[in-house]
């Protein structure tokens, strides 16, 4: 009798609909945006007073 | 709108002709504004001096009273006085009829004060600090533009309320939801502006009192001059989270987190005003840091709102087709101008968020205060993301209201004009930010400062706003253009008023988020215990009052 093989090594290509990993990426990039600027003029302060 | 399914699709027309009344005031002053803008831009690039005797104080004045407090109060009341009217089923007849008294109120204060701007007896800034002396007729059509206001904002809280006893047990419609918020943090805030006013600026000027308290005034002025950004910020907001989703043909992510967020603006945008006053002598520098904290707490719902529209827009992406970390990006509808415009002044509030958190740090307000740097800040959030998501409003919102539609071509002209915007406010606000890092001071005309070396490394900036002041000009006149045209002369027709959905209806606000009395309560609470010390000693260890200063040149 034949073996039915399953074959479990085939990647399925399915993308989640509802991920948010984008939306997760981008405050990220808000977040280190707002950290860079406000440590920029820290730095200003720093030089200065 | 998880409850408006018995709302009319469009706004009633007895509340469209109030709606366009106001925009009609609003515009106008966009383009007397405008054009004071330009003026200030060419003075301040040294190649350019003023005709006939006019000074850049008086057109400095013109411009932030017509741009900051004329333009923006007359279209946000306009706006959300017809997003109430569509989202509650139309205003009744006590409700538009308390809305045409603001109205006008607000027109007659309007016009008493720009005639005092304009004989040159008020060249105060729209800051009007004292001990800057103004003619008194111009501080009581600044009292009639405020009552005009509340009179105004009443007729939205009016339909509210008739709505609320309609639907007893059910979370009003958000965009009426949120009109209410912002109105109600309107009148609160001007509370404080009003009570300078009268008790302090009225009487000094008609010389009855012979002296001003000055910080007492200026605390008064920034206890709703903080607020007051917000207020013209949050009808933005209500595009960005209740209107833009539907335009993109998405959902809201979440109503309640909307509705979060914008309770959170009320409680936590009045008693930070001492951000404003880092620098001041005779406020107790522990009560600074209390309010600087507070002012970090509403850094919190505007995270909230870039948060909910990344995830607005994600979703729309992906429920397209998109893939990858970043594909939902490319599938947004880029050709439609109500998005684009928005868009834009969302972006920009990127930088001008940040700008902001440095504002109200003690430290580097030391670096920033009273520079260019502030200018170019406020460049970024009124002048670009509030009016460019005002301007993307106005660009579906007249034609609904005036039964015609926006055609391909003002489509066009519309994203043009946005472009233009940007193009202009990056040479213009950016700048002014480097340049205020560098010292150069803000209100101020062009000087060489005695030929100092230092003011001399700001010239090539101040022409630098020149060049950016010209191309925003360009913008101003496509915006009136593209309004006249849809306002009388745009093809016949119906234009939508968009209001989003939630993404998931089943999930009801919670109730308590319509519990005034709470909220009211917590605002209150907080506005006394920031402000109630620190006055009291204000006020007790005030130094001696200040007699009045025209230093402007008269006719």
């Amino acid at each position: 009798m034949a073996k039915t093989v399953l074959k479990t090594n085939q990647k399925t290509e399915m993308e989640d609909r509802s991920s948010l990993k984008g939306t997760l990426a981008s405050v990220f990039f808000l977040g280190i945006f707002i950290i860079v600027t406000w440590v920029s003029v820290y730095y200003l302060f720093v030089d200065r007073f | 709108m998880i409850t408006s399914t018995a709302a009319k699709v469009k706004v009633d027309p007895r509340d469209a002709k109030l709606s366009m009344a106001h925009f009609f005031v609003a515009f106008s002053a966009l383009a007397l504004g405008g054009l004071m803008g330009l003026l200030q831009t060419l003075v301040r690039s040294g190649k350019w001096e003023l005709p006939w005797g006019i000074d850049y104080y008086q057109i400095l004045t013109v411009h932030g009273v017509l741009m900051g407090l004329v333009l923006t109060t007359f279209f946000i009341m306009g706006f959300q006085y017809a997003a109430v009217s569509r989202t509650t089923g139309g205003h009744s007849s006590a409700a538009r009829r308390a809305g045409w008294i603001g109205f006008w109120v607000m027109l007659v204060g309007t016009l008493m004060a720009a005639t005092m701007v304009l004989l040159k007896e008020a060249s105060v800034l729209y800051t009007f600090y004292a001990p800057l002396k103004a003619h008194w007729i111009f501080y009581l059509g600044l009292t009639f533009v405020i009552v005009g206001s509340w009179i105004d904002g009443a007729a939205q809280i009016m339909t509210y309320a008739r709505w609320r006893k309609n639907n007893p047990g059910q979370p009003s419609p958000l965009l009426s939801f949120m009109a209410v918020i912002n109105t109600v943090m309107w009148i609160v805030a001007t509370l404080g502006v009003a009570a300078t006013v009268l008790f302090q600026l009225l009487p000094w000027s008609l010389g009855l009192v012979d002296t001003v308290d000055v910080l007492v005034s200026r605390t008064l002025f920034w206890y709703f001059g903080h607020p007051l950004v917000y207020f013209w910020l949050l009808p933005a907001y209500m595009c960005w989270y209740a209107i833009i989703p539907k335009i993109i043909g998405g959902k809201i992510f979440s109503d309640s987190l909307a509705r979060l967020s914008f309770i959170l603006f009320l409680l936590f945008s009045i008693p930070v005003g001492f951000h404003h006053q880092l620098t001041e002598p005779g406020i107790d520098p522990a009560w600074k840091f209390f309010q600087v904290i507070l002012t970090f707490m509403v850094v919190i719902p505007s995270l909230m709102t870039a948060f909910s529209l990344f995830a607005t827009f994600e979703r729309y992406g992906r429920s397209k087709g998109a893939t990858g970390l970043f594909g939902w990006f490319r599938v947004l509808p880029w050709g439609d101008a109500r998005f684009i415009v928005p868009f834009i002044g969302m972006a920009a509030f990127i930088p001008a968020g940040a700008g902001g958190i440095i504002n109200a740090s003690n430290q580097m307000d030391q670096v920033v205060h009273n520079t260019i740097w502030i200018t170019g800040h406020f460049h970024l959030t009124a002048a670009t993301s509030v009016v460019l998501t005002f301007f993307g409003i106005s660009y579906w919102l007249v034609p609904h209201l005036t039964g015609r539609r926006l055609t391909k071509a003002m489509n066009k002209l519309a994203i043009i004009q946005a472009w233009v915007w940007f193009i202009g406010m990056v040479f213009m606000s950016g700048s002014m930010h480097i340049q205020g890092l560098l010292g150069g001071p803000r209100r101020s005309a062009f000087s060489t400062y005695g030929g100092s070396e230092q003011a001399a490394e700001w010239i090539p900036y101040q022409i630098a706003q020149a060049v950016g002041g010209t191309i925003l000009f360009l913008g101003i006149i496509l915006v009136l253009i593209i309004f006249v045209n849809l306002a009388f002369f745009a093809p016949k027709g119906e234009e939508e008023f968009p209001v989003a959905e939630a993404e998931n209806p089943e999930e009801k606000a919670p109730m308590v988020f319509e519990n005034w009395k709470l909220w009211l309560g917590i605002t209150a609470a907080l506005i006394l215990f920031a402000y109630t010390i620190p006055f009291i000693d204000i006020i007790q260890n005030a130094p001696p009052g200040s007699k009045g200063f025209q230093t402007w040149s008269k006719w």
